[in-house]
């Protein structure tokens, strides 16, 4: 569970820059994962709605970007996407790597609005 | 009023029909950012005293403690070291590394899975880097968390013992891929488990990696410990341009 290590991360980069904009409330957060960070999106999107709990992202959707493996051949410069962690240049067979996307693990930006989340509507009373 | 050109829309309303006034803040700040800050100041620790610092990892039992038993004791006299252990809990690995004479300062994580850069920089404070060759930081026993975390390691080392499977490199890509040497850890046991092919398992580590040092080794036998105190000694030489000389 080392997601929760990350979204604490997260919260703390999201509660700095929300105060930073004014932001009341944090509807929506999106991040990008490259898939060489064995990062599970469920499991952060769970961890991150406990987090946010009693936050100024509380209730806010967590939307996880992955992104591919890509990588450039050492030997003959071809650039390839690397199909199921299998690190073998389709052009020329070579195995010298660089990997080139897949390493992301980052912030994209948040939606936020300058007016509280919109509070539960209290029951109608008949006057 | 009507439903069609938003004229029915007033002050009290426009929040339950999310017409409020959303705007996006750009950010692009890496989620680990804070973790790998204080890596790059421990590295930054290791490098000012010539310290190699090499990253121990692979899943629970599948030798590291024995290894660096067997390391310490098959070093050449001068060769300085110190370790630090993670493990959830208990105080058992560095017990077993004192034992030996060698420094030794254990990190217990309580729930976490994995070390990171702040722990590694606590347990420094309890550790002289003077005059050290080698600090060998076993990672907690799991293949897939520590991958993660830069705490500072100047190399990665992953363990494959041979009474877990020789597909396990395929099945752990991302921790695989992070290595800078494998080990295929108990070859003494090798005769007595004939499901584990050290060819095949090779081959799944060289799948993911392809330049990827491989040694076979037994810690309990000393075969294949030279080919490892070689690379941990021509590691060590790189750090110290002064000493080679």
């Amino acid at each position: 569970m080392h997601e929760t290590a990350i979204v604490a991360g997260l919260m703390r980069i999201i509660t700095q820059q929300a105060s930073k904009h004014g932001a009341a409330h944090v509807s929506r957060v999106t991040v990008k994962v490259g898939r060489l960070r064995a990062v599970e999106p469920q499991q952060l999107r769970a961890c991150f709605e406990m987090f946010a709990e009693g936050t100024v992202a509380d209730g806010a959707e967590l939307v996880v970007e992955e992104i591919g493996v890509r990588g450039r051949c050492r030997g003959c410069a071809t650039e390839f996407d690397v199909p199921r962690y299998h690190f073998q240049c389709p052009a020329c067979a070579g195995n010298d790597i660089e990997v080139i996307q897949g390493q992301e693990l980052f912030i994209e930006n948040f939606e936020a609005s300058s007016s509280p989340p919109p509070a539960v509507d209290p029951p109608l009373v008949p006057k | 009023m009507c439903d069609n050109c938003g004229c029915n829309l007033t002050d009290a309303n426009r929040h339950a029909l999310g017409a409020e006034e959303h705007h996006t803040i750009e950010v692009l700040e890496n989620l680990l950012q804070v973790n790998d800050i204080q890596a790059g100041h421990n590295r930054e620790h290791f490098d000012e005293y010539g310290v190699f610092a090499v990253n121990i990892m692979s899943g629970p039992g599948s030798g590291k403690t024995s290894l660096l038993e067997a390391t310490i004791k098959a070093l050449p006299p001068g060769v300085k070291v110190a370790v630090i252990e993670g493990d959830l809990e208990t105080e058992n690995d560095a017990e077993r590394i004192r034992r030996h004479g060698v420094p030794a300062i254990q990190i217990t994580t309580g729930m976490a899975c994995h070390l990171d850069a702040h722990m590694v920089h606590g347990a420094l404070h309890e550790l002289a880097l003077q005059g050290l060759d080698i600090l060998f930081i076993e990672n907690v026993g799991n293949l897939v968390c520590p991958a993660s975390f830069d705490i500072g390691q100047h190399r990665n080392v992953i363990l494959l013992s041979v009474t877990e499977g020789d597909d396990k490199p395929a099945k752990y890509p991302v921790m695989v891929h992070a290595a800078d040497l494998a080990l295929i850890t108990k070859t003494d046991l090798l005769p007595y488990i004939e499901e584990f092919s050290v060819g095949r398992a090779r081959d799944s580590f060289l799948g993911i990696k392809g330049q990827l040092p491989i040694i076979e080794l037994s810690a309990k036998n000393g075969a294949g410990l030279e080919q490892w105190i070689a690379w941990l000694l021509a590691e060590v030489a790189k750090r110290r341009p002064a000493a080679a000389a």
